[in-house]
């Protein structure tokens, strides 16, 4: 098991996040090998939603990204941008997938700028859809490795709301919802302390100790009695993405090594 | 019956003119209007604003030309390539201005124009710094917080961004700018109501009879259309659904290309100024290359023949 690839763990992580009858807000990457996971094994009703304007396709390929022809293929609807942002804000959007360049306690994200905002060091490509999915999803899923210079104590620019400063900004901002509830990392998954709003490491995967997660974090994780063993992706998981998922290894790297 | 909207394309890059503000169709690399903007780049046009939301391509071309002054948008990068180099690095230098939003932000802001409102109510964005660090609008100016009169709801209130001209480009259209685009429509539809002008180039042209037979299929009707081109392969390098897809290696020779200023000169002195029509830079390329891109029509994309059979 300490041999599966680390991309596989946060992949069968993140499917595991989606549970069957939901609608999920999938953007490139891995969040689209862990939807496709979810699908073929413990959520075969869960439908998907892209920012591109597909709904519930029926790739027969992996697609190389959200306006990628491929991922149209059998999908029941093709529409625009603004409706399947809509669908966001109506409520219609159970959970959504987001990556980011920096990430702080509260599980507020920066895809803007690093350094100054309008004289940057590093400018970098802005929200996107991150946060309309972060502010109106009702609650959504980070996908980030885990390194102090992503997981900060403050970031450089507040693009895409986690819990803002704490409990209640949410609501004060009149964000419909409810928030971050898993960080998924390389090393382990975090999640939130419900009084403080602050991240603390709920599972290590294979071979990590929480000292090791705790050195790779830039801010000091919430002390938490009941962190435990990821459970381990079951052999039908790895060969779905081995063989059926992403059998080029387009965004699950080192798999095929991986046992 | 109204009249014909069809010019050449250089009459319909002339209505641009220095310090105009522009929003283009498209999304990734599918649909952006690559024609018409390569042709404007040869023009000199200055001082642009962008209202943008995810044309990437648009964005970085006008920025390596240097004709772009402002940004207002949610996005622009390269998918499966990286950022965008020649726009990131110009806000980096100062060169160009920014404003950032959320893609609903962005499509708000077009849709309270499209609908003749002062203002969009909306959900997002409210408590980051999209809303509270300033780009180069007042942020009171871009949206502000506000408590419904009716239900107490908390909701942020965004205004209206009204590009002086829209450049789309689609599928077919019949001589009256009746406009068909099939796949993903990206913000296409907000983007044509909130502009002043819209600019519509296309694949093919077709009948007015032949729009009738298929209402559903118009995204665009006529009467929002001010000038139509004819221009075959006209997002080529990028894709267009149900015709042909991007061009991975011209797309790679460009991003190589922006790694540096030098490099980006080179490119545009070779793909924008040293070709003088659309035609001639499609011949650039070869029939060869433009047919291999072609779409099944059953997929939507192109088949990829297995390595070892002959083409």
């Amino acid at each position: 098991m300490s041999g599966t690839s680390r991309d596989a763990l946060m992949a069968v992580a993140a499917s595991r996040e989606i549970r069957d009858g939901e609608t999920a807000f999938i953007g490139t990457g891995l969040p689209m090998v862990a939807a496709y996971l979810a699908k073929a094994t413990h959520a075969p009703g869960v439908n998907l939603v892209f920012e591109s304007g597909i709904i519930d396709p029926a790739p027969l390929e992996l697609a190389s990204g959200v306006g990628d022809y491929r991922l149209a293929y059998g999908s029941t609807k093709i529409a625009g941008t603004f409706y399947a942002l809509s669908l966001l804000q109506q409520g219609k959007i159970d959970i959504g997938f987001l990556g980011t360049a920096e990430i702080d306690a509260f599980g507020n994200l920066n895809s803007t700028v690093i350094g100054n905002y309008r004289r940057p060091k590093v400018r970098l490509p802005g929200s996107g859809g991150a946060n309309d999915i972060a502010s109106m999803a009702k609650r959504f899923v980070i996908i980030a490795r885990a390194d102090p210079k992503r997981f900060v104590e403050k970031l450089n620019y507040l693009t895409t709301p986690g819990f803002l400063t704490g409990p209640g900004a949410r609501e004060a901002a009149g964000l419909p919802g409810s928030g971050p509830v898993k960080v998924i990392t390389d090393l382990g998954i975090l999640g939130f302390d419900p009084a403080s709003k602050r991240m603390r490491l709920e599972e290590t995967f294979p071979g990590i100790s929480p000292a090791e997660v705790q050195s790779a974090i830039g801010f000091e994780l919430v002390p938490y009695a009941d962190t435990r063993a990821a459970v381990a992706p079951t052999e039908e998981q790895l060969d779905l993405l081995r063989t059926k998922i992403d059998p080029n290894g387009m965004y699950v790297k080192n798999l095929q090594a991986s046992r | 019956m109204g009249h014909s909207k069809l010019v050449s394309l250089d009459d319909a890059v002339a209505l641009v003119e220095d310090g105009m503000s522009i929003t283009a169709g498209g999304f990734a690399h599918s649909h952006q209007p690559m024609g018409f903007f390569r042709t404007l780049m040869r023009t000199g046009r200055k001082d642009l604003t962008i209202m943008g939301v995810a044309e990437c391509w648009v964005a970085e071309w006008l920025a390596a030309a240097g004709m772009l002054r402002r940004a207002y948008f949610s996005n622009f990068m390269f998918e499966g390539f990286g950022r965008c180099r020649r726009f990131s690095e110009g806000i980096e230098n100062g060169m160009i201005e920014a404003e950032d939003h959320s893609h609903f932000g962005m499509v708000m802001r077009l849709a309270a124009s499209g609908l003749g409102l002062p203002f969009m109510p909306m959900r997002s964005q409210a408590g980051t710094d999209i809303m509270n660090v300033a780009g180069f609008e007042h942020p009171a100016a871009k949206a502000q917080m506000f408590r419904s009169p009716f239900d107490g709801t908390v909701v942020s209130l965004v205004s209206p961004l009204k590009p002086d001209i829209a450049v789309i480009h689609a599928a077919r259209a019949d001589e009256l700018g009746n406009v068909e685009l099939y796949g993903t429509t990206s913000v296409i539809e907000e983007q044509v109501r909130a502009a002043a002008k819209v600019i519509v180039t296309v694949e093919e042209i077709v009948t007015t009879e032949e729009i009738r037979r298929n209402p559903q299929a118009t995204l665009i009707p006529g009467m929002m259309v001010d000038k139509l081109v004819h221009l075959p392969f006209g997002a080529f390098p990028l894709g267009v659904y149900g015709y042909y897809e991007y061009d991975g290696a011209a797309l790679a020779d460009y991003y190589e290309a922006s790694r540096t200023p030098e490099g980006t000169r080179v490119w545009l002195d070779t793909w924008v100024h040293g070709i003088a029509t659309h035609w001639d830079y499609l011949d650039a390329h070869g029939a060869s290359r433009l047919l291999a891109l072609r779409t099944d029509p059953h997929l939507g994309y192109r088949y990829d023949i297995p390595e070892g059979v002959a083409r």
